[in-house]
């Protein structure tokens, strides 16, 4: 078992950008949601996550995405993911959570 | 029962001397080395919880040489904000310093006789008992 | 065996022994005495006091600052021995956990366990294996007078005990709908309703439910953001994906579902399953769906329920035996 999930992020005046790099699963969920949650609790913060260098999510990450979502809508901030590998997007697709989250363009293949 | 000698305990270097003398103590009444040892982590780790979340208390150590026993009773006293919680802290795996194996539970494990009081806003106070085998 | 005696003349013999002769031998009794010492849970500053009390018996004539050394080590190893005695009192509660969890599961099954229908004409299979111990799939079938049949299947996401209550919420849910009332959309709608108020924040469910009136030989089906299944038509002999995009329940209070249909002709067959098939591992690299499909098609010639077990043997002879997710495929198949 390797956490296996880099997080860095970049705050810019009203916008942080968050890169992820690695899996997101049941062992590095908790990462990410320590490292979202509070900036979608913030008001009025447009978070954009880059999801380039992630090769994997399970279900688990798409609970951290829609707690996340619930936040932003409370907050009245507001989510966005980038540079989703075809995987990950089909994830979003199927579960129609890209109905609710905004999502923006697509990085072909990933292993 | 005799003797009561206590440590104030409001900078870091406090616990330094808290350790010192309680080691002194224990050896005068007859602890050999492991358990001087063990009394004198005892120590740390109370005086530490009081410099790190009470800013202010002391640690007092009283002997107990009579016919029937021999040891030391050490108490950690503080008006500091309280423990919420006391079964919580007492548990194993549960640290608010983050670290491994210490805490109250490892006082408890250091020592013979373990007993805690606590009220939130109030303050808190350990008291604890080492025989000499 | 020799009970090794936990003194220091033991250890200094020991330790004596592998000064003159570095032998290995030396070395595996100290192995069998630290372990004896565990076991009547010496600890690690004792072990040292032992040693000190040794060397000083064999070399009476080391420098002091040895000895200080020694007491030194002795104070840093303290707390590598409360951090053991922590370890040891995880250890014990992890297994009293491990065997609560075990009643719980045992429970779920009871309490949740569907009964496959018999249904003239149809032939279905279900197999649902956990990853762990308590299933985060569930599946259910509903039968009526008229001889619908209903099935759900649900993937709760989220672990443990939680997504056990989860389950039961849907289950009593189902099966608290008067029966002329089972519409699919209307299911899904209310249970994401259920689910929306009563669920933690990062919890949520996939679900998919049908309806099959043997009388119209229409499939009805709505779909809650869950893993598609496949329609066999065997007439054109092909395999279509069972289309049906809905909002995975718990997201939003307000969401609807829509309603789709299949006509089910002679020989067709339905197939359902949670995404714990199609997350298989190969190696490196995941299953793609077309793969699924012809593990799927290499099996299904058989009976329903004989087919979908082969499947599941596959897939856990491809992932070592240890799939990552829990694994739910179900098979309906139209004979008349």
């Amino acid at each position: 078992m390797n956490i296996n999930l880099e997080v860095e992020i970049v705050e810019q005046d009203s916008t942080a950008i968050v890169l992820l790099a690695g899996e997101i699963d049941a062992y590095t969920a908790p990462k990410l949601k320590e490292a979202l949650l509070p900036l979608a609790k913030q008001q009025g913060l447009l978070i954009e996550v880059n999801l380039e260098k992630v090769n994997y999510m399970d279900s688990t990450g798409l609970g951290v995405f829609i707690s996340a979502l619930k936040a932003t809508k409370e907050s009245g901030s507001e989510l966005k993911l980038v540079q989703l590998q075809d995987r990950v997007k089909r994830l979003f697709e199927i579960t129609a959570l890209d109905s609710i989250i905004t999502i923006d363009s697509t990085v072909r293949g990933g292993k | 029962m005799d003797f009561q000698s206590c440590v104030k305990i409001q900078k870091e270097w406090d616990i330094v001397g808290a350790r010192q003398l309680g080691r002194e103590r224990a050896k005068a009444i007859g602890f050999g080395t492991v358990d001087q040892a063990r009394i004198a982590t005892a120590i740390s780790e109370l005086a530490r919880n009081i410099y790190l979340y009470a800013k202010t208390g002391k640690i007092c150590f009283e002997i107990i040489d009579d016919l029937e026993h021999k040891g030391i009773r050490i108490y950690a006293i503080d008006s500091g904000p309280g423990i919420e919680d006391i079964s919580q802290v007492m548990e194993d795996g549960f640290s608010t310093s983050g670290g491994l194996g210490a805490g109250l539970p490892g006082v408890k494990r250091l020592m013979d006789h373990f007993e805690i009081d606590s009220e939130p806003g109030k303050g808190t106070q350990v008291k604890t008992v080492k025989w000499v085998r | 065996m020799n009970k090794l005696k936990l003194d220091v003349e033991n250890y200094r013999n020991l330790l004596k022994q592998y000064i003159t002769t570095h032998d290995e031998t030396s070395l595996y009794q100290a192995e069998q005495f630290s372990k004896v010492s565990m076991q009547h849970n010496i600890s690690p500053e004792e072990i040292i006091h032992v040693h000190i009390e040794a060397l000083k018996d064999l070399y009476p004539h080391l420098p002091s600052e040895v000895d200080d050394s020694m007491n030194f080590l002795l104070e840093a190893m303290i707390s590598y021995g409360l951090a053991y005695q922590e370890f040891q009192s995880l250890r014990e509660k992890q297994l009293e956990l491990k065997s609560e969890i075990s009643v719980a599961a045992n429970m779920q099954k009871t309490l949740l366990s569907t009964v496959k229908p018999t249904i003239n004409g149809i032939d279905i299979g279900a197999i649902s294996v956990p990853a762990n111990q308590m299933n985060g799939d569930y599946y259910h079938f509903v039968t009526a007078n008229d001889e619908s049949l209903g099935i759900a299947v649900a993937d709760v996401i989220g672990k443990g005990i939680p997504a056990a209550l989860a389950m039961s919420m849907i289950k009593y849910s189902m099966d608290s709908f008067p029966e002329n009332q089972r519409f699919p959309s209307d299911i899904l709608k209310n249970l994401n309703r259920v689910v929306e108020r009563n669920v933690d924040p990062s919890m949520f469910i996939t679900m998919f439910y049908g309806l099959y009136h043997p009388a119209t030989s229409s499939f009805v089906y709505s779909s809650a953001g869950h893993e598609p299944g496949f329609f066999y038509n065997a007439k054109k002999d092909t395999y279509e994906e069972i289309q049906g995009k809905g909002l995975v329940l718990g997201v939003t209070n307000d969401t609807t579902y829509e309603e789709f249909e299949i006509k089910v002709k002679k020989d067709d067959k339905i197939i359902l399953l949670t995404d714990g098939v199609t997350e298989c591992r190969l190696g490196d690299r995941f299953i793609e769906r077309d793969e699924v499909l012809e593990v799927i098609k290499s099996y299904i010639h058989l009976p329903a329920q004989e087919a979908v077990e082969s499947v599941y043997k596959h897939f856990e002879r491809l992932q070592d035996f240890q799939l990552r997710d829990d694994f739910t495929l179900i098979i309906i198949q139209k004979n008349v």
